[in-house]
């Protein structure tokens, strides 16, 4: 028998494919010293039809931009969840995990149909304007957690390293490292350190989706992923599909080394929609060598999601979004919560997010930053613009380039710099030339806006000695602050800056006239 | 008139001087090293206030012009030296804008550097906005791309050292960046603007991209501070692009209707007089500027203008 390839390996070689591309991808969203970015860097978001779906449902229209993922949808209908095998940069990383972890065979099938729950409780909800899928969308979980926690993780142990020998070693271990360092940081390292509210939580749920690798192979995959099950129904009518369509009596080979279970444990027939098409046992069979063939014949095994369970779920997709409506958080906006430039309203704004962290991983400030409850628990992860951490960089329009669902609206750098954020407001009380009588300009130096939002005027104050002088003193022009946040970050006051950015005014997201 | 520029010691005997060097160069092996730049090492070099100002259309033969009353670029970079271009960076505006020095200006000094002998170029600045937005919006990064031996590198923060400020009158430590500090010959190349605080910002105010730390508190005694740290690092050479001048809304302005086309360089060994020169394109007095009339007061060059000798090129 001549040495051939296994089918496996091409199957393999397309995961390695796709997991370098979701990183280089990954690593490329950022700036690249253009203002526009070359590529499309939110290509995972951009074909995943789990976001066309919720995203079209939540906001009534159709977002261009998500086209491809009709692609997606095309290639399930015709080689079924190939992509769940194949392209899944979750799924794969998954399938690397299983050769540490070594996770128990013939796992229960029962919890199968959980992911159909799952997927009708964000299709409901989303239908009623509530979008949840940040919390389960396989990609965005994982660009949540290598943005906010794993990258930065990375940078700050391989840095830190060179650092030490940077400052302690003597000089000739300098000429070693130093040539090393450059060629990572030209490379595979961030430009810079950055830093992230929920970096623990973010790591925290790709740690627990890997540990669930410990009651069975892709328990992720097999039991949770709404993605999966999404693909799972339109894989129903696929017609590349195993032959024999049910494993063979008495053989302990495929059925129980499937990594999807997807073979029936009572009468050993392949539920077609559970399968991701890994190839296994096409390679492994011991004698009757299944392939995977174009077919018409129909295996098909229907999914009993059972009557309650499915009333139950669609309930509660309606009962979300209802009791999200009636929190007072609706009422009263957190006047803190500055949303990126360009997003108006508030409750479009996270019909439309689903918090994939492409803007917070492009935003060159490190200043969007994902919520935690500041706008309730269902705007969890969406980003805000944290001021005294970063700025809104007057001339970058990078978060809007990266959105994939246009929540962050595209805007053009006229448009991008008159968008409204907030309105920076001073805190007499703490301000150098109001409390102290101490000159300080360094708002007003910052203060991007061609005609400046903040300018002086001078006063006659008494300083701590009880000498009077004149000092300049700053106030924002109202008309003109467009909220970008660089004089709150930029203010020399250690801890809270005497300038900070609220949400105050009209036409910002946060703005309410609900309340009072 | 006698040139007097290049030569330097009349207090301070070689051993003494080689004894600072030493001390000094054993605190950058330290792990946080203590720069000590005594009152005699800094005496050492008292300029002759020579300005040359020159206008024209073509950038690269405008700065070897006003370059040459001063010797040419060869009295200051001697072969094989370790060059510092220090221009302006620090926003994210384009050349027309006038907030960051002309890239044009900033490669001319570079070419010359390297024509004069240099080994190594290094170019940079510590920007407000973004770094790589500042250098690449402001056309330098770009401009020196290519270039042999030039490095225009982002400010890398292990490098910013402690020093002590012996003669600084308000501040008595700050970091600086330690490429500033080991420069054989450091040439500051700063756009002249207008600046809400400083009144304008020219030669003095251009030290501000080689301090780290908490930037913000120099402005609460802005003259004097920016005095005390031109103590530290005395540029061998100032040229100060006035291709256009910023005359409102400084220091980064935005709008070109601030801004004021006058094709004009000026160039001396003396930073104080370079900036008294600069701030009569605005119509103002040496004197109405805190840090030249702080950085005068302590001898670090001449702001008189009648004892300016001014050579228009």
């Amino acid at each position: 028998m001549k040495y051939r390839p296994t089918t496996r390996t091409f199957r393999k070689l397309s995961q390695l494919l796709f997991l370098i591309l979701f990183f280089v991808l990954f690593r490329k969203t950022d700036y690249s010293g253009s203002d526009t970015l070359p590529y499309a860097v939110n290509l995972f978001f951009r074909w995943d039809p789990l976001v066309a779906a919720t995203v079209t449902l939540a906001a009534r229209k159709v977002i261009l931009l998500l086209l491809p993922s009709l692609f997606v949808i095309l290639l399930t209908v015709v080689m079924g969840r190939v992509f769940c095998g194949w392209v899944c940069p979750m799924g794969t990383l998954l399938d690397l995990l299983d050769k540490g972890i070594h996770p128990p065979g013939n796992p229960s099938v029962r919890l199968r149909k959980m992911k159909y729950l799952v997927l009708i409780v964000l299709l409901v909800s989303s239908l009623f304007s509530l979008q949840l899928i940040g919390f389960l969308d396989p990609f965005s979980l994982l660009v949540r957690g290598a943005a906010f926690s794993i990258d930065p993780m990375f940078n700050w142990l391989t840095t830190g390293f060179f650092d030490t020998i940077y400052s302690h070693a003597p000089a000739f271990a300098d000429r070693v490292t130093e040539p090393v360092y450059s060629v990572l940081k030209n490379g595979l390292l961030p430009f810079r350190q950055s830093f992230y509210f929920l970096s623990t939580l973010s790591l925290m749920i790709l740690i627990a989706i890997g540990a669930m690798e410990k009651l069975g192979k892709r328990f992720w995959c097999r039991n949770l992923c709404p993605l999966g099950a999404l693909l799972a129904l339109f894989s129903r009518w696929s017609f590349f599909r195993r032959i024999p369509t049910a494993s063979c009596r008495n053989c302990p080979q495929c059925a129980p080394n499937c990594r999807m279970n997807a073979f029936d444990p009572d009468n050993g027939k392949l539920h077609h929609e559970e399968c991701n098409l890994c190839m296994d046992c096409v390679d492994d069979c011991l004698n009757q060598s299944p392939r995977f063939a174009f077919t018409r014949r129909n295996n098909h095994v229907p999914v009993d999601l059972g009557r309650r369970a499915f009333v139950g779920s669609a309930l509660a997709g309606m009962a979300l979004p209802v009791a999200a409506k009636v929190g007072a958080i609706s009422r009263v906006p957190h006047p803190l919560l500055l949303r990126p430039p360009g997003v108006k309203n508030e409750t479009d704004f996270l019909s439309l997010c689903v918090r994939c962290g492409e803007c917070m991983k492009a935003c060159i400030e490190n200043a969007l930053q994902p919520c935690f409850f500041e706008s309730g628990y269902q705007g969890m992860f969406s980003p805000r613009l944290v001021p005294r951490l970063g700025y809104c960089e007057f001339n970058c329009t990078l978060c809007g380039q990266v959105c994939p669902t246009g929540a962050i609206p595209k805007l053009l750098l006229p448009a991008k710099q008159k968008a409204i954020i907030g309105i920076a407001v001073f805190d007499v009380n703490r301000c150098l030339p109001y409390a102290n009588g101490i000159p300080c300009m360094v708002c007003e130096e910052h203060c991007p806006t061609s005609k400046k939002a903040i300018l002086f005027r001078d006063k006659t104050v008494m300083n701590r000695k009880g000498e009077e002088l004149v000092v300049k003193q700053p106030y924002v022009v109202e008309e003109l602050c467009i909220g970008c946040g660089i004089c709150e970050n930029k203010c020399p006051l250690p801890g809270a800056s005497a300038i900070r950015v609220l949400t105050a005014s009209k036409g910002t997201s946060g703005y309410s006239d609900g309340y009072g | 008139m006698v040139q007097e520029i290049s030569c330097g010691g009349d207090e301070m005997d070689r051993r003494d001087f080689l004894r600072q060097v030493a001390k000094w160069t054993a605190g950058t092996l330290l792990a946080s090293p203590i720069f000590n730049i005594t009152p005699e090492l800094l005496a050492a070099e008292r300029p002759f206030p020579r300005v040359a100002i020159g206008t024209g259309n073509e950038i690269t033969t405008l700065v070897e012009r006003v370059l040459a009353p001063l010797g040419g670029m060869k009295t200051f970079v001697n072969p094989g030296n370790r060059v510092v271009v220090k221009p302006n960076i620090g926003w994210d505006r384009s050349p027309e804008q006038a907030a960051d020095t002309h890239p044009e200006v900033v490669k001319a000094v570079v070419a010359l550097a390297l024509a004069a002998g240099a080994k190594e170029v290094l170019v940079f600045d510590n920007t407000c906005n973004e770094e790589r937005r500042c250098y690449h919006q402001s056309g330098i990064k770009p401009a020196l791309a290519g270039m042999k031996n030039v490095r225009c590198d982002y400010i890398d923060k292990r490098k910013f050292v402690p020093v002590d400020i012996s003669k600084g009158k308000s501040i008595h430590n700050w970091l600086f960046y330690r490429d500033a500090l080991e420069a054989d010959c450091y040439i500051n190349v700063p756009i002249a603007k207008h600046h809400s605080l400083a009144r304008l910002t020219i030669g003095l105010k251009n030290i501000m991209g080689v301090i780290g730390g908490h930037r913000g508190e120099i402005h609460q005694n802005i003259g004097q501070n920016l005095a005390d740290l031109n103590t530290v690092i005395r540029p061998a050479l100032t040229i100060v692009d006035a291709t256009r001048i910023l005359l409102r809304n400084g220091p980064q302005g935005g709008s070109l209707r601030d801004v004021k086309v006058l094709n004009t360089i000026l160039a001396s060994a003396d930073i104080v007089a370079a900036d008294a020169v600069a701030t009569t394109l605005f119509g103002l007095n040496p004197t109405d500027i805190p840090a030249t009339r702080a950085a005068a007061a302590m001898g670090l060059g001449e702001m008189n203008l009648a004892r300016i000798e001014q050579i228009r090129v």
